[in-house]
C-alpha cells in the first residue's frame, strides 16, 4: 500500500484526492498547499492532516510518493524535494516550465532512483485511446491530416496564475499539451511547427493559438488550443486516412441530461453529460500505483512528458517569431 | 433596364456547371440560350438537359447575341475562354479559382475591363444565409474585435481533371482554398498578407496534393487558419463542407454553411450518408451576377476578389516548397 502526500489544493488535486478511496493500492495521507485555508478544507474531506508547509510534511508524514498538483512553474522544486527525500512521483501535467526545468527533473529522479511519471490524463480518455488503437490497428490505412480541438473559458485558478505567462505558459502549454501529448503517443516525433496565437496574458482575457505540425513521418496535424470559449468546454478531433476517417465530437455522445425547473418553469437548469464507471483520472492513477507495484515501466514516461513540453515550447516560440520551430 | 439577359454556357467540364445553369433555368430575368463544349457529348447532354441550343464552338456562341457566358472550363483555360468572351463583348461569370497563376488572373481583369465587360467570380458561399446573417453581426461589431478566424473546406477528392494538374493547376489546395479564403475576405474587409502552409499527397499517394493546412495572416493583424484538404473518404456521409470559426474580443461566431441534413441510412448501399437541404447558394449568386448585368451595375463578387483568393492557393504552395511562410507580394501578387 502506498502512502501518498497530495501537493497542492486546487482543481486538479481535488480530483485525484476523490480517486484515492476508489485505488486499492494506495491511500492519501496528507495533503499540501501552501494556501492554509485550502489544504485544510480538502484535507478535512478526507479525513487526513493539512499542511501549508512542505518541510514540516515532509519531516512529520509517513509517506513514499507525492502526487503534485501545483501550478506549473513549481513542479521542478517539488520534484527535487521528493526525490531527495527517495518519494515516488506523480507529477501533473504539463511536466515542468521549460525543458532545461524538465531534463533537472528526469536527471534528480534517475539519480535518486524514484519513479517520476506524469499525468497526461487524455491517455485514459477512452475515446482517444480507442482511436489511437483503431489507427494502429489499420482501420483507416495511414494517417494523413488530423485535426484537434480543445476549448473552454479561461480557467480560474489561485491568484489568476493560469493567466500569468511566466506560470502558465498559455494555453497552448496548459491546454493544447493534452492533444500533443496523444499526437506523440500516436504518430511518433515532430518534424516542423508553426502557429499564430493570441498570446495575450493579461487578466480575462482571451488566449487563442491555432498551430500546424509537421510529423516526421508527413503526417500533418491542425492544433486548436482555445481559452476564448466561455460558453463551455468542447472536444472534437478527427483523423482522415488512406482508408478511412475517425471523428469525435463530444457534444455528439451525450448519454445522459438532467433538467430541472419549478412548476411554473421558472428557474430552467439543464447539464448533459456522457458519464463513464471509472473517470479517466482514477484510470490514470491507477495505472501509476500499478506500475510502482509491480516495478514495470510507467505508462506516460518523463521522456515523453519532456517531449510534449518541448513541442508546446516550439509553438510558443513560433507564435512569438512568426517562423516554423523544430521542436 | 435589360428586361432579360441571355447567357452562355461555356464548357461543363467543372460539375458546378450543371448548378449555375439550374439556377439560371429558375432566375426570371435570365435565359440560357446556348451551350459550347469541346466535349461533344457532354455539351449535347447539357443542352437537351436545359433545352437550349447546342453551339459548335465557343466562338459560334460568343458571335450569337447572348449577353452573358458562364465559363466552367477546366480551370487551365479560364484565361483564354475569358480573353474570347471578352473580345466578343460578352461578360463573364468565370468559376474559381479565377486562374492558376497570378499573370493570368490579372490578364483576365484586364481584358475585361478594355473590353468594357463585367467579370465575376463565383463564389456562391456568400449567399448562405447563416454566412449573411454572420458576417452582419461581425461587421455590426457583436462580437468586438475579430482576433483569429479557424476555416475548414475538407472535401472528397472531385477525381477526373482536378487530378490532372496539367488542367486544373493543382490539387485540393487550389480547389479548396479560394471559397473560404473570400469569405474571410468578405467578413473582415481586410486582405491577405503572408500565407504558411503544410501541403501534401498522403490520402493518395499520387503526384497531386490532397492535404492542405494554411495559416492566413491579413493586414489587419487577425490570423486564420483554412483546412483545404479532400480529407473526405469515399465512405464519409458528406461530400464535405465550408465551416469558419470567427473568435472575437467580445464573442464568436459559428457558420457551418452546409449541415442542414437528414441521415439517410441505405441498405441498398449498405451506408449512412447525409441529403442536404441548404437553401441553393447557386441561386444567389447567379441571381447577383444577372441583375449586375441588368441594371448594368457592379458584379458583387470581382475578377479581383477572385485572383486575390486564388494568390492565396499560389502562395500556400509557395511556402510548402519554401518551408517557411511567404508573403503575397513576394510572388507577384
Amino acid at each position: 500500500m502506498r502512502k501518498v502526500a497530495l501537493i497542492g489544493a486546487g482543481g486538479i488535486g481535488s480530483v485525484h484526492a476523490g480517486c484515492y478511496p476508489d485505488i486499492a493500492n494506495a491511500e492519501l495521507v496528507a495533503v499540501l498547499d501552501i494556501r492554509p485555508d485550502a489544504a485544510s478544507q480538502l484535507a478535512e474531506m478526507h479525513g487526513v492532516p493539512a499542511y501549508s508547509d512542505a518541510q514540516t510534511m515532509f519531516a512529520e508524514v509517513e509517506f513514499d510518493t507525492v502526487d503534485i498538483c501545483t501550478p506549473t512553474p513549481t513542479h521542478i522544486e517539488y520534484i527535487k524535494m521528493a526525490a531527495a527525500a527517495g518519494k515516488s512521483i506523480c507529477c501533473e501535467k504539463p511536466f515542468c516550465l521549460t525543458a532545461e526545468q524538465c531534463r533537472e527533473a528526469i536527471s534528480v529522479c534517475n539519480k535518486a532512483n524514484v519513479t517520476l511519471f506524469v499525468g497526461h490524463v487524455l491517455r485514459w480518455f477512452p475515446e482517444f485511446r480507442r482511436a489511437k488503437e483503431l489507427i494502429a490497428g489499420g482501420s483507416i490505412g495511414e494517417a494523413a491530416v488530423v485535426r484537434t480541438s480543445r476549448a473552454s473559458g479561461h480557467p480560474k485558478g489561485a491568484n489568476d496564475w493560469f493567466c500569468d505567462y511566466e506560470q502558465s505558459g498559455g494555453v497552448v502549454l496548459d491546454l493544447g499539451i493534452h492533444d500533443l501529448d496523444w499526437l506523440l503517443w500516436t504518430f511518433g516525433p515532430a518534424e516542423r511547427v508553426y502557429a499564430r496565437g493570441l498570446g495575450t496574458s493579461e487578466q480575462g482575457k482571451s488566449d487563442y493559438a491555432l498551430a500546424t505540425i509537421r510529423f516526421k513521418k508527413g503526417v500533418i496535424a491542425h492544433v486548436e488550443s482555445s481559452w476564448a470559449a466561455p460558453t463551455g468546454f468542447t472536444v472534437k478531433f478527427e483523423v482522415a486516412g488512406d482508408k478511412g476517417l475517425i471523428e469525435f465530437v463530444d457534444k455528439d455522445v451525450i448519454t445522459y441530461a438532467e433538467a430541472h425547473w419549478k412548476a411554473d418553469q421558472t428557474d430552467v437548469t439543464s447539464n448533459e453529460s456522457s458519464p463513464v464507471k471509472e473517470s479517466p483520472y482514477l484510470l490514470e492513477l491507477r495505472s501509476f500505483y500499478n506500475a510502482l507495484e509491480s516495478g514495470t515501466p510507467v505508462e506516460v514516461t518523463p521522456k515523453e512528458a519532456m517531449s510534449a513540453v518541448a513541442l508546446a515550447l516550439a509553438i510558443n516560440e513560433s507564435i512569438r517569431t512568426g517562423l516554423p520551430v523544430k521542436p | 433596364m435589360k428586361e432579360t439577359v441571355k447567357i452562355g454556357m461555356l464548357s461543363f467540364a467543372h460539375g458546378h456547371a450543371y448548378g449555375y445553369a439550374g439556377a439560371m433555368s429558375q432566375i426570371a430575368n435570365a435565359e440560357i440560350v446556348g451551350v459550347a463544349d469541346l466535349d461533344k457529348s457532354r455539351g449535347e447532354e447539357a443542352s437537351k438537359r436545359y433545352n437550349t441550343r447546342l453551339f459548335a464552338s465557343y466562338e459560334e456562341l460568343l458571335s450569337s447575341d447572348v449577353d452573358a457566358v458562364v465559363i466552367c472550363t477546366e480551370n487551365l483555360y479560364h484565361r483564354e475562354v475569358t480573353e474570347m468572351a471578352a473580345a466578343a463583348g460578352k461578360h463573364v461569370m468565370c468559376e474559381k479559382p479565377l486562374s492558376t497563376k497570378i499573370a493570368d488572373g490579372r490578364a483576365m481583369i484586364d481584358a475585361c475591363k478594355n473590353a468594357g465587360v463585367k467579370l465575376q467570380t463565383a463564389f456562391p458561399c456568400r449567399f448562405a444565409p447563416n454566412m449573411v446573417q454572420g458576417r452582419n453581426a461581425i461587421q455590426a461589431g457583436n462580437i468586438g474585435k475579430v482576433l483569429a478566424i479557424k476555416g475548414t473546406n475538407q472535401g472528397s477528392c472531385p477525381g477526373g481533371w482536378f487530378t490532372e494538374l496539367s488542367l486544373s493547376g493543382g490539387g485540393a489546395v487550389i480547389d479548396h482554398t479560394v471559397h473560404v479564403t473570400d469569405l474571410m475576405r468578405w467578413t473582415l474587409g481586410a486582405e491577405v498578407v503572408e500565407v504558411y502552409a503544410e501541403i501534401s499527397n498522403l490520402m493518395s499517394h499520387k503526384n497531386y496534393d490532397d492535404v492542405g493546412i494554411l495559416t492566413l495572416g491579413f493586414d489587419n493583424g487577425v490570423f486564420a487558419t483554412l483546412d483545404s484538404s479532400w480529407s473526405r473518404v469515399p465512405s464519409y456521409s458528406t461530400w464535405g463542407n465550408v465551416t469558419m470559426l470567427v473568435t472575437g474580443e467580445e464573442g464568436s461566431v459559428w457558420i457551418d454553411e452546409f449541415n442542414q441534413h437528414l441521415n439517410l441510412y441505405n441498405d441498398r448501399v449498405m451506408r449512412h450518408s447525409w441529403e442536404g437541404y441548404t437553401d441553393n447558394l447557386d441561386l444567389g449568386l447567379c441571381q447577383s451576377f444577372v441583375d449586375a448585368i441588368a441594371n448594368d451595375t457592379a458584379v458583387p463578387i470581382t475578377g479581383e476578389d477572385g485572383l486575390a483568393a486564388a494568390a492565396v492557393a499560389l502562395a500556400a504552395y509557395e511556402s510548402n516548397k519554401q518551408k517557411k511562410p511567404v508573403k503575397l507580394a513576394d510572388i507577384g501578387y
